[in-house]
C-alpha cells in the first residue's frame, strides 16, 4: 500500500487521547523527589569541599551517564518503534518510552558541571597524552560533548514534540490498516536514531574510555549505546508493572501482552548487551596485550589467561554482577511466556536491571581512577539519591502523558483488537 | 475406512470456518482443515496444542553445545599444546564455537523435523485439497457415509459455509486438481 501521502490525516477528534492536564502529580512523591534532590546537593558539595578523593566528582559522573542513558536510551526506544512501525501497545508504548525525556535538557545542563571537576576525573586534563594532545585537552573536549548533547538534546525535544502531535497519535491509534507512520516522524525517527549511536558514542568514548587514556576499544560506543537501549527498556518494563496497580483495573498495562512484549523486548536487549561485551572481551583476551589487558586487570575481569593468571582485585565482585544482573537473571529468568507475563517476576528482573546498569557504569568509571579499592561510601549514595530525586522530578510532565494514554478508553479499545 | 463420499466445505473466513469446527467437533465427527494462513483461531479451534518441532529444537541445541564443548576441549586435550601463554583448555573461545553449534544443531533440528511432523514432502494430494485453500479460502472436508452427507451439510451451511462439495475418493487422481 503506497502511503506517502504529502497531506496528513485530518484528526478525526483532537481530544482523542486526553493530555495530562486534569492530572496531578501525587503531593508526597513530589515531597520526596525534592528532598533526595536536596540530599544530593548537600552530599555532592559536602563530597567536593571535605574529601581529598574525587568521590563525589566519581559518583556524579557515574550518576549522569546512568539517568541520562535511561531518558536517552527511552526516546529512541521510541523512534525505534516508529522505524519497525509498532502499534502493539498503541500511544501508550510510545509515551512510556518517552516518559523520562526531560531529564535530556536537565543533564545538557548538568553535564557542564563536570567542567569544575575535570582535573579531578580525566588524567590528560593535567597530564596531556603525548600520543594525542589534539583531539583530549579540555577545550575542544567540552566544546566537542557540548555541541554533540545540545545538538541531540535539541533532535531529542523536536522528536518529541513531533511524537506527541494528534495525526502521529492518530496513527499509533489504529492498527487496523498498514498505513506507514506520519512524513514528519518517519523523517526524523532515522536521524534521530543515528544521532543517538554516533553521539552517545563520542560520549562513551570521551567521557569513560579516556579515563584510561592508553586504553582503547572500538566497540565501546556501541556497547554503551546498546546498553543506554536496555536501560530505557528496563525502565519502561518497571514503570509497567508498577502503573500498572496504581491506575485502576483495566488499565493499558493489566494487558498480557503488553507485559508479554515488555518481556521480550528485556530479554532480547540483554541478549544484545552481553554480545557487545563478549566481542570486545574476546578480542582483548586472545591479543593478551598489557595495553588493552590492564582495563580488564584491574577490574578483576581477565580469567582464564595462562595458568595461575586470574588476578583477584577488590573490583572482582562488583564486575561479576554485571553481567549476572543484566544478562544471566533476565536470560535464565524470562525464558519463558510465563514469568514475562508476571509482572511481579518481570518487575523484579527490570528492577535489577537497572541496579546491574547503575553498576556497570560504576564499574566502567571509578576504577580507572581508583583501581585498588573501591571508594563506595556515603557520598555515592547521598550523589546517587540526589540524581534519582531530580530524575523523578523530570519524569512527572512525561509520567501524566502516559498514565493519560494508559487509562484513554480509545487506547483500551484499540488494543483490544 | 468404509467412507463413501468426500464432503468439502469451502469458507471465506476464517470466522466461519472455525465455527464448522466447533460444530463438526461438538457432534464427534472426523474432519481436516485446510487454511491458506496460519492462524491461532483454528489450532486452538482444533484443539491441537504446541508445536512438538520446540522440543526438538531445545534438544538440537543441547546437542550442538554439548558437541562444542567436545569438539574443542576434547582437540586441545589430543594435542596438549599451549598456544600463545594461554592455558591448553582456554573457555572463552570455546564459547564461540559451542554458541555457533548450537544455533546450527538446533537450526538443523528444527528443519528436520517440522518436515516430519508437517508429514513434508507430500507428493500425493490430501483429499479435498483445492488450490483456492492456498490461496483465498479456508477449506473442511469430511469424509463421511452418503446417508450422512445432509446433516454435515447443514452444519457447514450453518456456520457459512460458501459452497459444499461432494468428491468421490476414488475417483480422486491428480489431474483432477
Amino acid at each position: 500500500m503506497s502511503a506517502h501521502s504529502q497531506t496528513p490525516v485530518p484528526p478525526k477528534a483532537p481530544e482523542m487521547i486526553p493530555g495530562g492536564e486534569g492530572l496531578r502529580a501525587p503531593i508526597a512523591l513530589v515531597a520526596v523527589c525534592v528532598i533526595l534532590t536536596l540530599v544530593g546537593v548537600a552530599g555532592f558539595i559536602a563530597g567536593v569541599m571535605t574529601e581529598t578523593e574525587p568521590h563525589a566528582w566519581q559518583a556524579f559522573l557515574v550518576n549522569f551517564l546512568f539517568f541520562f542513558s535511561i531518558a536517552q536510551g527511552g526516546v529512541v526506544i521510541s523512534a525505534s518503534f516508529y522505524l519497525t512501525q509498532a502499534r502493539w501497545g498503541g500511544p501508550g508504548a510510545y509515551r512510556l518510552a518517552e516518559s523520562f525525556y526531560f531529564f535530556i535538557p536537565v543533564a545538557f545542563v548538568l553535564f557542564w558541571i563536570l567542567f569544575f571537576g575535570r582535573a579531578e576525573l580525566w588524567p590528560w586534563v593535567t597530564k596531556p597524552v603525548a600520543k594525542n594532545p589534539t583531539w583530549l585537552n579540555t577545550p575542544f573536549f567540552f566544546a566537542r560533548e557540548g555541541f554533540a548533547l545540545l545538538a541531540m538534546t535539541a533532535l531529542d525535544l523536536w522528536f518529541v514534540r513531533i511524537s506527541r502531535r494528534v495525526d502521529v497519535r492518530q496513527w499509533a491509534l489504529s492498527n487496523d490498516n498498514i498505513e506507514m507512520p506520519p512524513t514528519a516522524i518517519r523523517r526524523i525517527a532515522p536521524a534521530l536514531a543515528i544521532t543517538y549511536a554516533a553521539v552517545m558514542s563520542l560520549v562513551a568514548f570521551d567521557l569513560i574510555m579516556s579515563l584510561a587514556p592508553q586504553w582503547k576499544s572500538t566497540l565501546f560506543g556501541a556497547f554503551f549505546f546498546a546498553g543506554a537501549f536496555w536501560s530505557g527498556i528496563v525502565a519502561m518494563a518497571l514503570t509497567a508493572v508498577v502503573l500498572r496497580g496504581r491506575l485502576g483495573a483495566g488499565n493499558l498495562f493489566t494487558r498480557d501482552t503488553i507485559m508479554h512484549d515488555l518481556g521480550k523486548l528485556t530479554f532480547a536487549f540483554s541478549v544484545f548487551w552481553a554480545y557487545t561485551l563478549f566481542a570486545q572481551y574476546i578480542v582483548i583476551w586472545y591479543g593478551d596485550i598489557p595495553a588493552e589487558t590492564f582495563f580488564l586487570v584491574v577490574r578483576g575481569a581477565l580469567i582464564g589467561g595462562p595458568a595461575g593468571y586470574t588476578i583477584y582485585t577488590p573490583w572482582m565482585i562488583p564486575t561479576w554482577t554485571v553481567p549476572l544482573l543484566v544478562w544471566v537473571v533476565p536470560f535464565v529468568v524470562l525464558m519463558g511466556v510465563k514469568p514475562k507475563k508476571t509482572p511481579a517476576i518481570l518487575g523484579t528482573v527490570a528492577f535489577l536491571g537497572l541496579v546491574g546498569m547503575w553498576l556497570e557504569r560504576y564499574v566502567l568509571v571509578v576504577p580507572s581512577i581508583t583501581p585498588h579499592y573501591v571508594p563506595f561510601d556515603w557520598i555515592e549514595l547521598a550523589v546517587t539519591l540526589g540524581f534519582l530525586g531530580i530524575f523523578g522530578l523530570c519524569a512527572i510532565p512525561g509520567m501524566k502523558l502516559t498514565i493519560a494514554a494508559a487509562m484513554a478508553p480509545q487506547v483500551l479499545e484499540a488494543a483490544e483488537k | 475406512m468404509s467412507a463413501e463420499i468426500e464432503l468439502v466445505g469451502t469458507f471465506a473466513e476464517e470466522e466461519e470456518c472455525v465455527h464448522a469446527v466447533d460444530a463438526l467437533k461438538r457432534n464427534g465427527i472426523a474432519f481436516r482443515v485446510f487454511s491458506p494462513i496460519p492462524s491461532e483461531h483454528l489450532l486452538h479451534a482444533i484443539g491441537r496444542g504446541l508445536s512438538p518441532v520446540r522440543a526438538f529444537v531445545l534438544i538440537g541445541g543441547i546437542a550442538g553445545v554439548l558437541t562444542g564443548i567436545a569438539v574443542t576441549v576434547g582437540t586441545s586435550w589430543e594435542w596438549n599444546l599451549v598456544v600463545g601463554g594461554k592455558p591448553v583448555v582456554s573457555w572463552p573461545p570455546f564459547i564461540i564455537i559451542m554458541f555457533e553449534l548450537m544455533i546450527l544443531f538446533g537450526g538443523l533440528s528444527a528443519a528436520a523435523s517440522f518436515f516430519l511432523f508437517a508429514h513434508l514432502p507430500q507428493l500425493d494430494p490430501i483429499p479435498g485439497y483445492s488450490e483456492r485453500f492456498g490461496a483465498d479460502r479456508f477449506g473442511i472436508a469430511v469424509a463421511c457415509e452418503e446417508a450422512d452427507s445432509a446433516k454435515i451439510e447443514a452444519l457447514m451451511r450453518e456456520a457459512g459455509a460458501e459452497e459444499i462439495a461432494h468428491e468421490d475418493p476414488r475417483a480422486r487422481t491428480l489431474e483432477a486438481h
